[in-house]
């Protein structure tokens, strides 16, 4: 299929198509952040995908985790990220990781990947995902979401945004109370995928020690600077 | 001293229909007395996420000067 990637040009230049093909990415989290990466990142053409999540689906998914449907609750998640996304590119290689990243496995799961994507669903995963990050080098995306609101920032080891990020001992924040519809999650694995295409093609990203935030109600995008001080 | 708060996420409930208030706060004060007088206190939200000054992150203990937009953000961390 000579034109599989033929709409990433000029976007991307041709090197940068190569330099994609070649990236190893982890994506931690196969809901609703974790599939719109997934598929983003086989649908561009990454190399290797490796699909982390411990979980089921269930019905409660499908109003908004594209990798889910009627016929594959129950299932793991990050199988069928692989058995699906075999079928929309089989070039790229997603290699399902069945269990939830811990302090222990933490850097085994990561290691040897160029980036890795942060698309979990609670504060403690985070915190030890970037840790593990940080201690291997290796550069991180965070997306999170709760009902209307989004954020994405751009990790680079030792940044430790999440870790200023998160303080306090709770696990989970706002969306236990306000749901997640579509488009938030939508919204935000795009940005995320579009981060990660860039940091894994040598661009820079703007989004480096900075916080976006976005409210899908009011249309407010903002940014702050996580810079300084850590 | 004036300054600005603006307040995210589920946080905004606490301001009702206003988008931002204007405090009259005393010189030096803090952030997390700022929110106090605004009748916001970290400590009692349990969803209470970040602060920002101009934009930039700030620790809660940090101090204003007139003029600032101090922004308190809540947690969110959905996937």
């Amino acid at each position: 299929m000579e034109g599989r990637y033929e709409r990433n040009f000029p976007a991307l230049s041709h090197e940068e198509g190569m330099r994609l093909g070649k990236s190893r990415v982890c994506v931690a989290g196969c809901g609703g952040l974790g599939g719109g990466v997934i598929e983003g990142l086989v649908r561009m053409g990454a190399g290797k995908v490796k699909a982390v999540d411990g979980d089921v689906f269930d019905e409660t998914n499908l109003n908004r985790q594209v990798l889910s449907h009627e016929e594959n609750l129950g299932r793991w998640k990050a199988s069928e990220a692989a058995l699906q996304m075999k079928k929309v590119n089989s070039l790229v290689e997603v290699i399902p990781v069945k269990g939830f990243i811990d302090r222990e496995n933490a850097e085994e799961i990561i290691k040897g990947a160029d980036l890795a994507v942060d698309a979990l669903d609670n504060i403690r995963g985070r915190k030890v995902l970037e840790a593990a990050c940080e201690r291997l080098g290796i550069p991180l995306i965070h997306g999170a979401i709760a009902g209307w609101m989004g954020q994405v920032s751009v990790i680079m080891p030792g940044d430790r945004i999440i870790e200023r990020l998160y303080q306090g001992e709770e696990d989970r924040g706002d969306e236990v109370h306000t749901g997640t519809p579509y488009f938030t999650p939508a919204l935000v694995s795009a940005i995320e995928t579009a981060e990660a295409v860039k940091l894994l093609t040598g661009r820079e990203s703007p989004l480096r020690s900075r916080l976006l935030t976005v409210d899908l109600l009011t249309w407010e995008y903002e940014i702050t600077d996580f810079g300084g001080e850590k | 001293m004036k300054v600005t708060i603006t307040l995210r996420g589920t946080l905004k409930k606490y301001f009702g229909e206003d988008k931002e208030r204007v405090y009259e706060v005393p010189e030096g004060c803090t952030c997390d007395e700022a929110l106090r007088i605004a009748g916001i206190n970290y400590r009692e939200i349990k969803n209470f996420g970040f602060v920002s000054v101009n934009n930039k992150r700030v620790m809660i203990d940090d101090r204003l000067k007139e003029g600032d937009l101090l922004k308190a953000f809540s947690k969110v961390s959905g996937g």
